[in-house]
């Protein structure tokens, strides 16, 4: 393949080309037609025309435009390819494809998967068994296979979230082979070595392939990031790539714990260089809700750093000595360090003054800093535990105070040796002026905080003069007696600030620096190792990485995490990178430890062939498509020009926008939908003209029961009961409805008279689940008996009664009462006293009102809406009932006209009830509240 | 792709009986359109703004002794103590020579401009003689209609053009014009062999005045044209192809510029006087102009210049 990798499908049709000097000719002779013009000052146009050559041919480049297009269809059809792929596959052998589904290999994976893919095809082609190994997979079936069954393992792979272990899969395939001495071996590299990636491709070789392809992605590997550490202004990341000989530079994304984005940083690596160091800057605060770091734009599970617990924001334990302090807050020595921290730091407060009692059970709290304020004496044991504790990696704050001064000199707990008494700068007794302070030492903590200038002490304990006075020495005063001292003790620290935490001996505590100090203090603390929930040792996996960086929740081969022998450096085979523990504590495990480094892989010398080829997928490329593209694109060309040329533009500027409109219009039209289609499967069924019917007008309702002596008494005491609404009061129903319960719609009626009648069918279950949504959705049943005068001295049990009981054992009734003398009921429309039907005395039963509150003065109550169900046995409808000529149609019991008024009252006031709900209880307070207005 | 400009009637057909019946049915339209426009320019008839024999008043002056004393306005003399005598103004009728040139070359008309030349040539003829009938002048085209007086000379005129057999071509001959006639040529003046200056030059010359009015389609003067371009001549059938006509459309304007510019200077030192008219403008605005100019005015309504 010398020059351009190119092959030709079609080659004889190149002599096609042959023939262009024919077209050139062809279509020098054919200019553009002209457009032919009447214009009758052609003697004057003459004068001028002469001096122009008028062109009999077309413009040479136009030509050599259309000679391009002619020559692009010919080299179309000619067909040709770009690295062609020529199957060359050793045929005496099995082919063995080793790929590393590693970390490097997530954002490649793709391609890894078609090169994967083309390499079986061709070993199909040649009929050769294949063997796939997946070097980050613990198990590899490495026994050769055909095609299919290769391609099915292939499908199944996936990248992981691991380094490769190389030794084992080439164990494996060496496993598989038994004995075989393989053709092509096909190694699907990440690039990266491993400790045993040497040893492994050793023996890979020593098989003696007769070829061995190393197929490599290309540039842009991705990096790796091995450590990240908070510190005093930013948050510091390392990161590790392959030594590539370009500059790169890399983003940096910070994410809190579910997700979100909160910092960015960048990361350059040099030249050459195959490690670079870069920092996110983000205030303190929002470092520590970072969760998870990620470079780069397609990270992977090497590119991101999970962070745990050490990066939280902290606990801080508060103990003061005295007990006076919620009484007197501003005098509390805790006062000031509380408001300083109180925004950065979780602060947790001793429960008892008794310190040993307050001492262990903040220690168990975990906190990362504890914050004594003038403590003098520590109990024994206490003050154990807080010496354990400090060894462990707590950090101990202590502030002078009277108590420290006159504590003996042999506390374990100070960073420096104590003179007792404190030293007075001022005053009465003292010739010295308070002093200011030094600037902060560069190489301390506080470094880089501006200089307290405003800032004096008048009283402090002094420290002993020691040889590593200095070096213990945070901060100091301008004489330079030491202000805040501080000395490592096993995993911890101890800081002594020589002053008290309120403002009696300086004024340190009301200034900012306080609030700066404290801080760093703060931030340089960490997590007590052991402490909390993860001291049990083993920690479940609760979020593992994916390959490409995402964190899912843990499955698979995942084992827990055993702490025994201390957090892993990185992680391993039986612990994927991840967060182990649970919600509350977890430890991130990562897979780069601190000071790891990207080596490129490299082959051992060998007498193998060693082909290395990119990871490029089907590099073939063919150009038929483009040709004929750029051809088509040459051919419109030549018609825009030949349009210019003949003067097109000009015309067809006003035609083409019209033209648009068209189109646009048509495209519109076509896109709108059919509006006669949308109509035309109209909703029309059956009924619809009932249901107008009964929408226009109120209808008072009652339940056709069966009955027919029933039935007709219900329609004609509901018409009655109409005929007095429409005299009396605004409403005027139209004619009573009889309403099947089993089919008909029942929601067009505000109130269902229901009579119970012995003679009639019992309702279907599904006709009193129909009964029961009507109720439920806001309709209201007048059930009755019309047993008053059967109840008369049976004692109940009638079996209108035993059918209602029936009836309502099936639905969901709420607690009924008789209608109370202050319902709204009785104020509704008339005043009434009793609900009396046919019979007089029966009582009126209806749905329960809530408990009445104190405010017994209401004159009328109402719950929300209206009462589902109104229960009676005093006939009503009987009451009711006239015939045609308004004569009544039964007698009432006892015979009194007035009786039938007030059964009409009645029936008046529970229609308004039903129509208008609580109003008229509301209605009865307008007295009160204009009143209450001052009208 | 249409052409810009057309011609509004076939110059293949040369039968001239064919090409008479079109512009008959031509003519009653330009007749309408004629009076119409003359409708509008009436208004502005001044006479001839100088003391004679006439109808209208003219003038008061003071009686100068020795006139007849029947001259004498009674009326006005009552008002003070001299006399006065009414002058009446002189509107005298004399005969007005209209021509319009009718060739090929007159039927084009492009998109830019409103109506053909030759419509609107008619048109201003026709509007002229109108006119002028209707103010007792007496009217004539040379070699189609002999001077007549008449209220309706127009329509005489316009009866006499669709009749006659066919349009005369080239310029007219002027020789048998009297002195105290005028003259109004309405054409485009494009002929190369018979040019204006060369057909007016004798009769000026003799002392007949005249008006030449140069009709001339936008499209002639801006030259819109672009592209691959083939010009016909509608009279001698000659083409020229212009390979990117747009290129030689300053040469050309400055060409027809010029060439107006010599023309319109030579006719007006002959004592004519020389009018452009665009069709894409009113045919009022050419017809005031002439108007003016036949009343001895010329300036009043020069508002065609351009």
């Amino acid at each position: 393949m010398g020059g351009l990798p190119i092959a030709f499908g079609a080659p004889a049709l190149l002599f096609g080309l042959l023939a262009l000097p024919v077209i050139w000719w062809l279509l020098r002779l054919t200019p553009p037609r002209p457009q032919a013009e009447p214009f009758a000052p052609l003697s004057i146009l003459a004068r001028v025309l002469k001096t122009e050559e008028t062109p009999a041919h077309s413009p040479w480049w136009l030509t050599a435009l259309r000679l391009l297009v002619a020559a692009l269809v010919i080299l179309a059809l000619s067909e040709p390819v770009l690295n062609p792929r020529d199957n060359s596959l050793a045929s005496d052998g099995p082919l063995v494809i080793m790929i590393d589904n590693s970390w490097a290999a997530a954002p490649d994976w793709d391609a890894r998967v078609s090169a994967a893919e083309m390499l079986i095809g061709d070993a199909e082609t040649s009929e050769l068994p294949v063997i796939i190994a997946l070097t980050a997979d613990r198990r590899n079936d490495a026994s050769p296979g055909t095609a299919d069954h290769a391609r099915e393992q292939l499908l199944a792979a996936a990248p992981r979230p691991a380094r490769p272990e190389r030794d084992a899969t080439v164990g494996a395939i060496i496993a598989g082979l038994d004995g075989v001495r393989p053709g092509t071996v096909a190694f699907l590299s990440d690039g990266i070595a491993t400790p045993d990636s040497a040893d492994a491709l050793k023996r890979l070789l020593d098989l003696g392939p007769a070829e061995f392809r190393l197929i490599e992605s290309g540039a842009g590997r991705p990096p790796a990031l091995t450590s990240a550490s908070n510190g005093a202004e930013s948050l510091e990341v390392t990161a590790s790539r392959l030594p590539e000989a370009a500059t790169g530079t890399e983003t940096l994304t910070a994410r809190d714990i579910r997700g979100h984005d909160i910092a960015a940083g960048r990361l350059s690596f040099e030249a050459g260089e195959g490690a670079a160091g870069g920092t996110i800057e983000a205030p303190f605060e929002l470092r520590n809700d970072i969760a998870r770091i990620s470079v780069g734009a397609e990270p992977t599970a090497g590119g991101v750093r999970l962070l745990d617990d050490s990066f939280r924001r902290r606990r801080v334990a508060l103990i003061s000595g005295e007990a006076a302090d919620i009484a007197q807050p501003l005098l509390s020595p805790l006062y000031y360090i509380n408001r300083a921290l109180a925004p950065y730091a979780d602060l947790v407060r001793a429960e008892s003054a008794d310190l040993s009692q307050a001492i262990p059970s903040l220690i168990a709290q975990n906190p990362a800093v504890i914050i004594m304020a003038d403590i003098g004496i520590l109990p024994d044991e206490p003050g154990r535990q807080l010496e354990e504790w400090v060894n462990r990696g707590g950090t101990l704050v202590r502030f002078a105070g009277p108590r420290l001064a006159a504590a003996p000199a042999d506390d374990p707990l100070v960073p420096v040796q104590l003179r007792k008494g404190e030293r007075e700068l001022g005053g009465a007794l003292s010739w010295v002026e308070p002093q200011p302070l030094a600037d902060y030492p560069v190489t301390g903590p506080f470094a880089g905080l501006p200089s307290p200038q405003d800032v004096t002490v008048s009283r402090q304990v002094l420290a002993e003069p020691s040889a590593d006075l200095a070096a213990r020495t945070w901060a100091s005063l301008a004489d330079g007696t030491p202000l805040v001292t501080a000395a490592e003790r096993g995993g911890g620290r101890i800081v002594l600030f020589h002053v008290t935490a309120a403002a009696g001996w300086s004024n340190l505590p009301i200034s900012g620096h306080f609030v700066d100090m404290l801080r760093r203090v703060v931030q340089l603390s960490h997590a007590v190792a052991g402490a909390g929930g993860t001291a049990s040792g083993i920690l479940p996996p609760w979020r593992l990485l994916d390959a490409s960086g995402g964190l899912v929740p843990a499955s698979g081969d995942a084992r827990p995490l055993d702490l025994t022998t201390g957090i892993p450096a990185h992680a391993g085979a039986d612990n994927p990178p991840g967060l182990y523990g649970t919600e509350d504590g977890f430890v991130a495990l990562n897979l780069f430890g601190t000071g790891d480094l990207l080596e490129p892989l490299a082959v051992p010398d060998t007498d193998v062939t060693v082909t290395r080829a990119p990871i490029a997928g089907d590099t073939a490329f063919d150009f038929k498509p483009w040709l004929f593209g750029a051809a088509l694109l040459g051919l419109l060309v030549d018609t825009l020009i030949v349009l210019v040329m003949g003067g097109a533009a000009r015309r067809f500027r006003a035609r083409g926008a019209a033209a648009a409109a068209v189109l646009l219009l048509g495209a519109g039209l076509a896109a709108m939908p059919h509006p006669a289609r949308a109509q035309a499967a109209g909703d029309s069924q059956p009924g619809d003209a009932d249901i107008l019917d009964r929408l226009d007008r109120t209808h008072l309702a009652y339940v056709i029961t069966g009955d027919d002596d029933v039935d007709r008494t219900s329609r004609l005491g509901l018409d009655g009961l109409s005929s007095y609404l429409t005299g009396r009061t605004a409403l005027e129903p139209g004619d009573a409805v009889g309403v099947d319960i089993e089919t008909d719609q029942l929601a067009f009626y505000p109130l269902i008279y229901w009579p119970m009648s012995d003679n009639s069918p019992m309702p279907s279950a599904s006709a009193i689940s129909r009964i029961d949504a009507y109720m439920k959705g806001g309709g209201s049943v007048l059930f009755d008996t019309r047993d008053r005068i059967a109840d008369i001295g049976t004692g109940g049990g009638s079996p209108e009664t035993l059918r209602l009981q029936t009836i309502l054992a099936d639905l969901d009734i709420p607690p009924l009462e008789p209608v109370p003398a202050d319902h709204v009921l009785t104020k509704s429309f008339f005043l009434l006293d009793s609900f009396p039907g046919r019979y007089a005395d029966g009582p009126l039963w209806i749905e329960a009102l809530p408990e009445q509150t104190d405010d017994g003065a209401r004159p009328a109550r109402a719950g929300d809406g209206v009462s589902s169900i109104l229960i009676t046995g005093n006939d009503l409808a009987g009451a009711w009932a006239v015939d045609d000529t308004g004569t009544p149609l039964y007698s009432t019991v006892p015979p009194d006209p007035w009786q039938r008024e007030y059964a009409y009252r009645a029936g008046v006031n529970i229609v308004m009830y039903m129509l208008t709900g609580n109003y008229k209880s509301d209605q009865v307070h307008i007295p009160a509240l204009l009143e209450r207005l001052g009208q | 792709m249409a052409a810009r400009g057309q011609l509004t009637q076939s110059t293949t057909r040369l039968d001239a009986l064919a090409r008479a019946r079109q512009r008959a049915a031509l003519l009653p339209d330009c007749l309408a359109e004629a009076r119409r426009v003359a409708n509008t320019v009436i208004a502005g008839w001044h006479g001839r703004r100088k003391r004679g024999i006439g109808e209208t008043f003219w003038q008061f002056r003071p009686y100068v002794d020795g006139e007849s004393l029947s001259r004498i306005d009674w009326r006005r003399s009552a008002r003070d103590d001299s006399l006065y005598v009414r002058d009446r103004e002189w509107e005298a009728a004399h005969t007005i020579w209209l021509w319009a040139d009718l060739s090929p070359s007159m039927h084009f008309k492009s998109d830019l401009g409103l109506v053909s030349k030759e419509s609107r040539a008619l048109v201003l003829l026709l509007a002229a003689a109108e006119l002028l009938s209707r103010s007792g002048e007496r009217i004539a085209f040379p070699g189609v209609l002999e001077p007549v007086a008449s209220r309706n000379a127009a329509e005489r005129l316009a009866m006499a053009l669709s009749l006659a057999r066919s349009g005369p071509a080239g310029m007219p001959d002027l020789g048998r014009i009297s002195r105290s006639s005028e003259v109004v040529l309405i054409g485009d003046f494009l002929d190369e062999a018979d040019t204006l200056e060369g057909c007016i030059a004798p009769a000026a010359r003799r002392g007949i005045r005249g008006h030449a009015i140069e009709v001339y389609d936008p499209a002639e003067e801006t030259f819109p044209y672009s592209g691959r371009t083939e010009f016909r001549d509608p009279e001698t059938g000659a083409k020229l192809v212009a390979g990117r006509a747009e290129t030689v459309a300053a040469d050309y304007r400055r060409v027809w510029l010029a060439r107006r510019e010599a023309m319109g200077a030579e006719v007006r030192r002959l004592g004519w006087s020389f009018l452009p008219h665009r069709t894409d403008r009113p045919a009022s605005e050419a017809l005031a102009a002439l108007h003016g100019r036949l009343s001895g005015v010329p300036g009043v309504m020069k508002t065609e210049a351009r």
